[in-house]
């Protein structure tokens, strides 16, 4: 409330704080709030708060050496690297996933256009389905 | 010193020749002052798709890793030297990455909403 610094932004002010007690319309308002009550709320942290959900890689060393890996968040058809909505990563292991797959292509160590035929049988992680 | 990664991709010899390749590459990284930490075998495979260099169709390498301190003003000298011998088909060097001990935060609420809302 004491956070006015001129008289034009007093004029354009909803009805409901030219009412309020305390304020004058032109000028500074000389009511300020006692923040020494003891009926005011104590902000701690919300002790409700959940944990934050962990994604799958969460706590993993992202190698461009490990193929296998990063093999599992390329599409099998096309080679192509899954986004966040498919693969569920949080935001810093999929940026990491994405810049090693692009090192590992670039190294000579991952195929780019298609998946690695070794891995094309590994067990799906992505939230994507493929036809059989 | 920097710690370095040369990933070398070696054309697919028999034994005493990549050997002979390896100990030219030791041995021109210690002529430029570098320290060689580690020496790894990544075995032979084929490659991820045909390589061109010096005027060979590469399908099989030799996939070797070196571990290395050095000063980064030798790396484009190496890179070069590497570049011009005829049995490696791809060098890189890169900077050395170790795990990192930072702490993975998890996704927050406000990206899990989103999540939800595309599915």
């Amino acid at each position: 409330m004491n956070s006015f610094a001129s008289s034009r932004c007093l004029l354009r002010l909803s009805l409901k704080y030219r009412e309020v007690p305390g304020l004058c319309q032109k000028g500074i308002s000389t009511h300020h709030e006692n923040t020494d009550a003891k009926d005011m709320p104590d902000l701690t942290e919300n002790p409700y708060k959940e944990p934050p959900v962990r994604c799958i890689l969460c706590d993993a060393h992202v190698d461009y050496k490990n193929i296998q890996l990063l093999s599992q968040f390329v599409s099998p058809y096309s080679g192509c690297i899954y986004g966040r909505r498919i693969t569920g990563l949080c935001e810093k292991k999929q940026r990491e996933i994405s810049k090693a797959i692009k090192k590992a292509q670039q190294l000579g160590f991952m195929p780019v256009t298609l998946k690695d035929p070794l891995f094309i049988k590994d067990p799906n992680i992505c939230n994507i389905r493929h036809p059989e | 010193m920097p710690r370095y990664e040369l990933a070398l991709i070696l054309k697919a010899m028999q034994r005493p020749e990549t050997a002979a390749a390896l100990k030219r590459t030791v041995e021109a990284l210690l002529e430029r002052g570098a320290i060689v930490r580690n020496l790894e075998n990544l075995g032979e495979r084929m490659l991820p798709y045909k390589i061109s260099k010096h005027s060979i169709r590469h399908s099989r390498g030799g996939y070797f890793l070196f571990d290395f301190h050095a000063s980064p003003a030798v790396i484009t000298s190496m890179l070069d030297h590497l570049e011009r011998d005829i049995d490696v088909v791809r060098p890189t060097i890169l900077k050395h990455q170790p795990p990192t001990t930072e702490e993975c935060p998890g996704m927050d609420q406000a990206t899990l909403a989103l999540n939800l809302k595309i599915k």
